[in-house]
This record gives structure tokens, C-alpha cells and sequence, in this order.
């Protein structure tokens, strides 16, 4: 059982996470990706769409004919092929996957991120525990999503940073016409007045505002971390020159270098109810060989073991076509993936019919995921959150199981 | 003229191709599941012809109706010898989808043309082909006659009445037309008006020009696709045509489908009446009240309108001018009882003044 000071301060749990360094990168591919151009196949089935499928690294297990990379690392990857959640549509369900529970108005549960940036992070440092790479402004659902609270009763300060793309981060860089002598009195002057400010009044707002200068400060001190120009140009030609692929680049380079869990998404492309097939050539090809460049970069530098690659969206699609060219939401058997820490190497678990119509073995919800989550990162899952005047809550309900399948 | 149904022909999968056998009452249809099926027309019966490893997106007749050749998305041509029902030759000629086959006005020669939409740059830009995206092949030889080369994907391809040149549109609403007989690329120029870059949702490109068809006299090349969209997965693009005087030195725009006759959905295909007063422009209607128009060749304007309900693929005027004919899907439903129901649709209309 944690207590509210447990959870203010790093636990038992997040410790040995922390010595472990363990991290986390969520490439969350919003809008809900097809597992039939992905994980989950069913060529020359009705519902099959005009894509094969290819051979993969585990005999016997096949992915879309769009991820040939990706098929010769399936051994060091984890296919959940039987997922079956509840929300049909985008807003509800990505609050639903990227919380883990169900909505219990007033009441805010954190995002994935913002438990993990707790568990993993360190308020003091410089960089962000909680970091959302995301070039796309808009993104409908997702942009009324990126609106909200994230971090829910955790509090603002575990709320993400946000750039990628036009996102810049403005004003980190030292003004060029003070000095570095300069620049710090003036930052200690500012500390000691705002510091007695918060003090003398017991001002939350003056807490609030010095926690936000504490963060640029650390911002500043790591801005060239989050310069896409600085990377190497080989590696930037590995991963695609996509956005997708240059902030997935992006997100290993942040973890490599501290930073306990990065978010990357591309507005919601994957919502594709017009254009399936004519998109998907493009966009399944791209996932295909950044995963692959990211996986095996992870592998390569020794950190696969304690870096957690999740790779998901919302819901799934239909299996069956409508008379766009487009697949729509279907949450009723879908598919992701997961790599990394605490993560079974070449494990396919779950299964669909024929058809991918329903799940056929082992459906898992948003629970059973992020008590899986939770435990491969070392975090127990069914610790209590312990805020007054709150209803008791748990970092996951009901304790719903872990997929013990995918875990080592 | 105007055009009333005849009958609507129901088929288990999606229709994407359809030609006619030349003085039979069947048609050839290319389909969803990869079948190439010879349709009775009269008694609604059909046999297989062929069968792709993909969706069989394109079906031509030629040589007189002794032969007929298909391809599809996996990207195989196969030729098909219409006497015996047997499928004689199969080639794989693109490493990715074909996209659309046609074949020149004296049944001389094919084109299909193909092409992946691959990530080429910070925006989502296609990347280059690696293998020409246009092949040209002789019908009686079934050889490689010349190979043309543009930004894939290449989405529609069209002949000249006079056999002589062949135009071809992608994506990025870039059109070129080569010289068959020079084997040399003569006119290129770009419509901005077909092609949408996401500006929320997704950043990437999306639509281009989906069919291309020169007027009967040879001088103007017309071409359809939807307008731009700010969110590309709307399909909500307005239902657009363009004209252009493409032997002019700089090609240019001579006219376009007027706006306020225009809903907004995808326009897939377009096809003349073989007198060539009228031309036929089809697709899916996301909103408006027509996926189907006839329009005046003379001004432009649409003579008639009509909802289908369901997604035009294809569409063709018989030879003899009497009848219209169009390919299309609707949605494809989730099974009744294990069921799935018949998604695909074969439309036959009656022309009448024409």
C-alpha cells in the first residue's frame, strides 16, 4: 500500500527502476492504425484488403507484406493480437488508452506519461520527465485530447513538455548581448525575490510560476538535446525523412540521454476512413523501418533491456471496407506491439478468426495493457494513490492481470 | 441526352474495371477479390476468367474481341484469349500496384501505370520511382514496347484518339504525355487543384488525378480527382474536372467543371460518349446530390445528375453509343448470420437523344 508521501517521493518501486534506468517511448500512432496492414493479416480473406502478408523471423507467424524490417526483428518484439476495448470513437478511447481506465468524472486519472515520468523521473531534472513530440498543431480529437490534463490528480508539474516540428522551444537560448556572469545574478536575484514572494504569501501561483522557471531553466541547459540539426546526418537519413521517423530519432536520442519517457506521435494520420490502401503504402512502410532503425539503435547501444518501446493506438479498424476505400473504428479485436524492457522477445499472443472479425484467444483491455506496462518497468501496478478527499484509486483497477505472455 | 437505368447487376465483391466483349452481351469485369469475371448481361450470370493475386484493377478488350487483357495490384499484367476462356500469359511488370490499364483506340497497344507513395522528405513528400512508372506494351506481341518514367504514384493513364500520344497523371497533379512513336516525353506541366496536403490530422499528401481521357478530336486532354482538402481524411474535396490545351507550348488550363454544379467527393473516372458531345465524370458524393453527370462537351455545363449510392469506379460508353456503363462499390458491411453480403455493382443505363 503507498501512502501520499510514497507517491511525493520517489517509491521503492521507481528506485529500483531508477537504478535500473528504465525508460519509456510511447510511438503513439493516433487516429488507430489497421492490425490487418500491420500485425495481424488475413491475406486473401474477404476482409484482407489488397495487401500480403510475409514471413517473419517466428515460424509460423506472419506480418503485413508493408513491414518487411520489421519481420526480421520479430524475435525481439511482442504482437498482442487480441486486444478488445470498449470506446468507438477517438476522443473517448484515446483518454481510455493512454489512462488506462475509464473516466470517473471530477476525478482526473494521469496519463501513462505522467505516472511514468513520476516513477522514472526526478523533479530536478534539467530534462523533462514527460516529453510529447508531436509536429502536427491540429489532429481533431487528438487536438481536443492535447487540450486537456494529463497529468490528472499527479499534478501540472507532471504534465508534458511539448515540441516537434514548429514546436520550438522559444526562449531557452541565453540572450547574446548579457553576459553568462549576468545572466546568473540575474537569475539569483530573481530566485531569492520570487522565493520570499512564494514564501511570505504561501502563493501557489508564485510555486506554480517558480517550478515553470525551474523547468526552463533545466531547458536551457539542455536545448541542444532537442536540435534535430545536431543528430548525424546518417542517422537522420536511417530513420526516414519524415517528421515521424526524425522525432522518433529524436525521442531515443532524449532517453539515451536521460530522459525517462518521450511520446511520439504525428497529429492522428492513422484514422484513414477515406484512402485506407493509398495512405497505408506510404505510412506502414515509414512505421516499418523506424521501428526497425529505433529497435535495433536501442539494441546496438544496450538499452533495449531497460527501455520499453510501445508501440499503439487508440483502437483498431474494420475489417470490413466502406465505400470510401476507408476502414473505420473497431476496438473490438485489434493489435500492438511491445519491445524492450521487461518485454518477452518473439511472443505473438492472442489471436482473431479468419476474418479478424473477433477475438479468438486471450482478449486483454487497457488494464490488463497497463498493468503489463507498469510491471515491465518495475512499477507495481495495484499501488493506491492515496489523496484526500478523494475515492480510493489505483495506478490500475480491479487488479486486472498483467499479460504475463509477454512478460519476462 | 440523358441516361436511365437499365439494371444494376450485383457481384460479391467490389467492381473496379469493366470493358465490353465487342458484339456479345457480356462485359469483362475486374474486381476487389482479384477475379476477372465475364458477366451475362442478360441472364446476370457470370464465369472466371482470370484471377490476380490482388485487387484486378483494370480489364481491356482488344485485337477484335479475341483477347483481353488485365492487371492488378499485385502489380501482374495477364492476357486472356477470350475464344477459349484461357489465361495464356502472366507477367509481372510493376513492382507495385497497377494502378490503371488502358488501351489505345486501335487495340494496338496497352499502358498501365503504377507506383508506391513512399516518404520522400520532411512533409511527406513521394519519393522517386525506382522502376518506370508507365509501361507500354504491344497487344499482338504482349512485349515491352517503351517504359516512361515519372513521380510515382501514377494513377491514371490515357492514349490519344490518334494512337499517337500518351498522357499520364499522379499524385502531386503533375501530368505528362509522351510521343509514342518518338518514344520521347513532349508536354509537362502540374494542376495544383487535385491534390490536398494535410493541414490537420495528418501531414502528408493525398488525391491526385484519378482519370485522364482526351477529347474525341484530340485537343484537349480532360482530367478529374477532387479539389484540396485541409483535413484529408474528410473525402470532402469538391468534385472537380479541368480541360486542358496540352499541345499548346505551355499547356494550360481551358476550362473546369463550373462551381456551383459541383458537390464534393472524389471523381474516379471519365469517360466519353463515342460521339463526343458528352462526357461522363463518376466517383463517390461526400455531399451534393450527384456521384454521376453527364456534361456538355460543347460548354461544359451538366446536363444531368444522379446519386448511385454507391462509389463510381468505372465508367464506359458502349461502342454503339446506347448504353452506360459503370462499375462501383458500396460499403462492404460486416456479415449477417456469417454472411457477407454482395458489395459489388455493375450499372447498365440506357442513353437516350443521343
Amino acid at each position: 500500500m503507498f501512502s501520499w508521501s510514497g507517491l511525493l517521493t520517489p517509491s521503492i518501486f521507481a528506485e529500483i527502476a531508477k537504478k535500473q534506468q528504465k525508460r519509456c517511448i510511447l510511438m503513439w500512432l493516433c487516429g488507430a492504425p489497421s492490425q490487418f496492414e500491420t500485425w495481424d493479416p488475413k491475406p486473401g480473406r474477404i476482409t484482407g484488403g489488397p495487401f500480403g502478408s510475409i514471413r517473419t523471423k517466428i515460424p509460423g507467424v506472419h506480418f503485413s507484406e508493408l513491414m518487411p524490417q520489421c519481420a526480421t526483428i520479430a524475435d525481439k518484439l511482442s504482437i498482442i493480437r487480441s486486444m478488445k476495448t470498449e470506446p468507438t470513437e477517438h476522443f473517448q478511447a484515446i483518454d481510455r488508452l493512454t489512462r488506462g481506465d475509464a473516466p470517473r468524472p471530477p476525478f482526473t486519472r494521469p496519463t501513462l506519461g505522467s505516472v511514468l515520468g513520476q516513477q522514472l523521473g526526478q523533479l530536478d531534472s534539467p530534462i523533462p520527465n514527460f516529453i510529447l513530440l508531436d509536429p502536427c498543431p491540429e489532429g481533431n480529437e487528438f487536438k481536443s485530447f492535447k487540450a486537456g490534463n494529463w497529468a490528472g490528480w499527479l499534478g501540472a508539474e507532471y504534465g508534458p513538455v511539448r515540441l516537434g516540428g514548429d514546436y520550438k522551444i522559444p526562449d531557452v537560448h541565453k540572450l547574446s548581448d548579457i553576459t553568462t556572469e549576468d545572466h546568473e545574478e540575474r537569475e539569483a536575484l530573481r530566485h531569492f525575490l520570487t522565493r520570499k514572494y512564494e514564501n511570505d504569501r504561501q502563493s501557489a501561483a508564485a510555486a506554480s510560476q517558480n517550478a515553470a522557471f525551474q523547468r526552463v531553466k533545466g531547458l536551457m541547459s539542455c536545448a541542444d538535446l532537442f536540435d534535430l540539426e545536431k543528430l548525424p546526418t546518417k542517422d537522420r537519413e536511417r530513420y526516414g525523412q519524415g517528421t515521424f521517423g526524425q522525432h522518433t530519432l529524436l525521442a531515443r536520442h532524449l532517453v539515451e540521454n536521460g530522459a525517462p519517457f518521450v511520446m511520439v506521435a504525428n497529429g492522428m494520420p492513422w484514422d484513414c476512413h477515406v484512402f485506407q490502401h493509398e495512405i497505408y503504402q506510404m505510412l506502414v512502410p515509414d512505421l516499418d523501418n523506424i521501428i526497425y532503425q529505433l529497435v535495433t539503435d536501442l539494441e546496438d547501444r544496450g538499452m533495449l533491456e531497460d527501455t520499453l518501446v510501445v508501440m499503439m493506438g487508440e483502437f483498431g479498424r474494420t475489417p470490413w471496407l466502406n465505400a470510401s476505400r476507408g476502414r473505420d473504428h473497431y476496438p473490438n479485436a485489434w493489435s500492438l506491439a511491445l519491445a524492450g524492457s521487461g518485454i518477452q522477445r518473439g511472443a505473438v499472443i492472442g489471436a482473431t478468426d479468419e476474418d479478424g472479425i473477433e477475438v479468438t484467444e486471450n482478449p486483454f483491455d487497457e488494464k490488463n495493457l497497463f498493468a503489463t506496462m507498469f510491471t515491465a518497468l518495475g512499477i507495481d501496478p495495484y499501488a493506491e494513490y492515496d489523496l484526500p478527499g478523494f475515492p480510493t484509486f489505483h495506478r490500475v483497477e480491479k487488479e486486472a492481470k498483467p499479460i504475463h505472455e509477454v512478460l519476462v | 441526352m440523358k441516361i436511365e437505368l437499365n439494371k444494376e447487376i450485383k457481384l460479391p465483391s467490389a467492381a473496379l474495371g469493366v470493358c465490353e466483349i465487342p458484339g456479345e452481351d457480356h462485359l469483362l469485369v475486374s474486381c476487389f477479390d482479384g477475379s476477372i469475371l465475364k458477366l451475362n448481361t442478360k441472364d446476370e450470370t457470370w464465369e472466371e476468367l482470370g484471377k490476380h493475386g490482388s485487387y484486378a484493377s483494370g480489364i481491356v478488350t482488344c485485337l477484335d474481341g479475341t483477347m483481353a487483357v488485365s492487371a492488378g495490384y499485385d502489380g501482374v499484367i495477364q492476357w486472356h484469349d477470350l475464344k477459349n476462356g484461357k489465361t495464356f500469359a502472366v507477367e509481372k511488370i510493376h513492382p507495385f500496384w497497377s494502378w490503371q490499364l488502358k488501351v489505345s483506340h486501335d487495340t494496338r497497344m496497352v499502358a498501365s501505370v503504377s507506383g508506391q507513395y513512399l516518404c520522400g522528405g520532411y512533409k511527406y513528400e513521394p519519393a522517386a520511382e525506382k522502376d518506370p512508372s508507365i509501361k507500354v506494351f504491344n497487344t499482338k506481341t504482349q512485349e515491352l514496347v517503351c517504359a516512361f518514367t515519372h513521380l510515382p504514384p501514377v494513377l491514371s493513364v490515357a492514349f490519344s484518339p490518334d494512337n499517337r500520344h500518351l498522357a499520364a497523371g499522379n499524385m502531386m497533379g503533375d501530368i505528362k504525355v509522351w510521343n509514342l512513336e518518338m518514344g520521347r516525353l513532349v508536354r509537362e506541366w502540374n494542376s495544383p487543384d487535385f491534390t490536398s496536403w494535410g493541414v490537420i490530422k495528418s501531414h502528408h499528401y493525398i488525391g491526385g488525378i484519378f482519370d485522364l481521357s482526351f477529347s474525341l478530336d484530340g485537343n484537349r486532354l480532360l482530367a478529374c480527382g477532387m479539389g484540396p482538402m485541409r483535413d484529408p481524411m474528410a473525402g470532402n474535396g469538391k468534385q472537380t474536372w479541368q480541360e486542358f490545351d496540352w499541345n499548346a507550348d505551355t499547356p494550360v488550363k481551358t476550362r473546369e467543371i463550373i462551381d456551383h454544379e459541383r458537390g464534393r467527393g472524389l471523381m474516379e473516372t471519365l469517360s466519353f460518349h463515342p460521339k463526343g458531345k458528352v462526357f461522363c465524370m463518376a466517383g463517390r458524393m461526400a455531399q451534393g446530390n450527384w456521384n454521376t453527370a453527364l456534361f456538355s462537351n460543347e460548354t461544359g455545363e451538366l446536363l444531368q445528375g444522379l446519386d448511385n449510392k454507391i462509389r463510381i469506379t468505372r465508367s464506359t460508353f458502349s461502342d454503339d453509343g446506347k448504353q452506360l456503363i459503370l462499375t462501383g462499390a458500396k460499403s462492404q458491411g460486416s456479415p449477417k448470420d456469417g454472411k457477407w453480403s454482395k458489395f459489388g455493382s455493375v450499372l447498365i443505363y440506357d442513353v437516350k437523344d443521343a
